[in-house]
């Protein structure tokens, strides 16, 4: 469960502050798949950096699992990140000098869990990519790389996955194929919070909020529309 | 003594045992002890200076590696001008008096009387001579390492006094003073290259840090989002530069190593004996490198760990 109450989040500009985030409130169910929209710049990045305890708001509190992440040490932070929440990204951030099953076995080096090579090749043959394992990231497709990041966000069975834009850089076909493995975990119990500005994650929502100069314009819960077909 | 001076060195003879007497004194400052045969023949039409050298030896308490190139027996290393003169070449067959020797080496040009030298091993120069036995001088090489304001000749001699007051002792002034002001000039100039090579060194390592930080910036915001703590990744930067550290000093010691073993004798022939391994160097630098590295990586792993990974990662 994810709970943010009046959080507010600046940046300090030349012009002066600039508020990315308005007074967010937000109460987000375990096991739910809400999609967070909104255009370039309406704040979405920085709602799923806060969100992932990486970006500390300016005001307000953000709940995750029941703990208040920014009253946590930095580094209880870092090992609540590492065993709670994976990350996928739309630059994919996957390390250049380490190959595929490296990058996802990265995960499992800071949360201490043993056998991360053999997790991370049963994750990759999970996701059709058994035979890409030793080769690097420059080596792969659009679509090969964001599922080696969805492996990589998977190895430390997290509660909740957050995405950032997981979609925008990859073509119809992969789109749909990321949304199903996202809607699996999902599925399977997950939580996941995706920020996008296009509407192909919707069918796969529980609930879309609109975010628009860093307030949410959501309706209070949209019924999924439609279910997957990938 | 008048005569000594003329010649060069000394027309009398003494018993070769008598270096047994010097080696043997403790608490003297000399070392390298060589005992020397010289005389003025006359060979192939031209006069040269035959001398004789014996391996070093070194009183008790003080040994220390040979200074000089050691002579085996039935090999002879000829001065420039002699070999220039009479065509001689490395490897060439001699003949002195009814001795045969080998040509182990011409020597380059020294300007002086060097160059109408022909060096053998002592015995060799003992039976050319028919000295069998005798010597007339022994050459304590300077390697006392006394600094240019010190006078080697009066501590000698003080010290010499009390134990061998017969022994006549002189200063061969030139080569010392050229030695001490080379070894004056040698530690003037470390004095002041060192710390310069050292600090832009440490510089140079600290840039090459912080750009590897800024390369890595991104794989920085990935650990970080991933959950990897500020310890983490200042140990990978730290532990990078420690093997870094460690593989320069290994790298640096047997290149370095390497080197003066193929070139230096070459370059340094009066020393040649004393290059070799020095192996507690190579303990030396194992630990300094890393130290020396981590400290000038410090401040860029500290860079990387305030690098904000919500902007890294937004920013890419």
């Amino acid at each position: 469960m994810v709970v943010l109450e009046n959080v507010v989040k600046s940046y300090r500009g030349r012009q002066g502050d600039v508020k990315a985030l308005s007074d967010i409130n937000l109460r987000i169910e375990r096991g739910e798949f809400v999609v967070i929209c909104g255009p370039s710049g309406s704040g979405k990045t920085t709602l799923l950096m806060t969100i992932a305890a990486m970006l500390r708001p300016t005001s307000g509190s953000i709940c995750v699992e029941e703990h208040d992440i920014y009253k946590m040490s930095i580094r209880e932070r870092a090992k609540f990140r590492a065993e709670n929440i994976g990350f996928v990204f739309q630059m994919f951030h996957l390390v250049p000098y380490l190959n595929v099953v490296e990058n996802v076995a990265l995960a499992g080096g800071i949360a201490g869990r043993n056998g991360g090579a053999v997790k991370a090749k049963e994750l990759l043959r999970q996701l059709g990519l058994a035979q890409r394992a030793f080769h690097k990231p420059s080596e792969l497709s659009a679509g090969e790389k964001q599922r080696t990041a969805i492996a990589r966000a998977l190895l430390n069975r997290p509660k909740i996955i957050l995405a950032d834009e997981p979609t925008g850089n990859l073509d119809p076909d992969n789109t749909t194929s990321v949304l199903g493995y996202l809607s699996d975990f999902h599925h399977s119990g997950g939580t996941v919070i995706l920020a996008t500005h296009g509407t192909e994650a919707e069918q796969f929502a529980d609930r879309v909020i609109y975010l628009r100069n860093g307030q949410t314009d959501s309706p209070p819960r949209t019924p999924r529309t439609q279910r997957r077909n990938y | 003594m008048s005569k000594f001076w003329m010649a060069g060195f000394s027309e009398h003879t003494m018993p070769e045992k008598y270096i047994d007497i010097f080696a043997s004194q403790k608490g003297i400052s000399y070392n390298h002890l060589v005992a020397t045969l010289q005389a003025k023949i006359l060979w192939q039409g031209v006069e040269i200076i035959l001398t004789g050298l014996a391996p070093e030896r070194c009183p008790p308490g003080r040994e220390k590696p040979p200074m000089s190139f050691e002579i085996t027996q039935g090999t002879a290393y000829i001065g420039y001008e002699l070999a220039r003169r009479l065509k001689l070449k490395k490897g060439k067959t001699i003949e002195i008096r009814g001795k045969t020797l080998t040509v182990a080496d011409t020597l380059s040009e020294s300007g002086g009387v060097d160059d109408i030298r022909i060096q053998c091993h002592l015995r060799d120069v003992q039976d050319i001579l028919n000295l069998k036995g005798q010597i007339n001088e022994i050459k304590a090489i300077d390697c006392l390492c006394f600094l240019l304001t010190d006078d080697p000749l009066v501590i000698l001699r003080e010290e010499l006094a009390a134990v061998l007051p017969e022994a006549k002792m002189i200063q061969m002034k030139p080569m010392a003073i050229a030695r001490a002001e080379t070894r004056q000039l040698v530690r003037n100039v470390f004095a002041v290259i060192m710390p310069i090579v050292v600090v832009a060194c440490g510089a140079w390592i600290g840039v090459l840090a912080i750009m590897n930080v800024r390369d890595r910036q991104q794989e920085i915001g990935i650990m970080r989002a991933l959950g990897y703590g500020s310890g983490r990744i200042t140990l990978l930067f730290l532990g990078k530069a420690v093997i870094i550290g460690l593989l320069g000093a290994a790298v640096g010691f047997f290149t370095g190593t390497a080197l003066a073993l193929n070139f230096g004798p070459g370059i340094f022939k009066v020393t040649a004996k004393a290059i070799k391994p020095e192996y507690v160097w190579l303990v030396w630098s194992l630990i300094a490198a890393p130290v020396f590295t981590a400290v000038f990586s410090f401040i860029p792993a500290m860079i990387a760990v305030t690098y904000d990974p919500a902007v890294t990662l937004r920013e890419e």
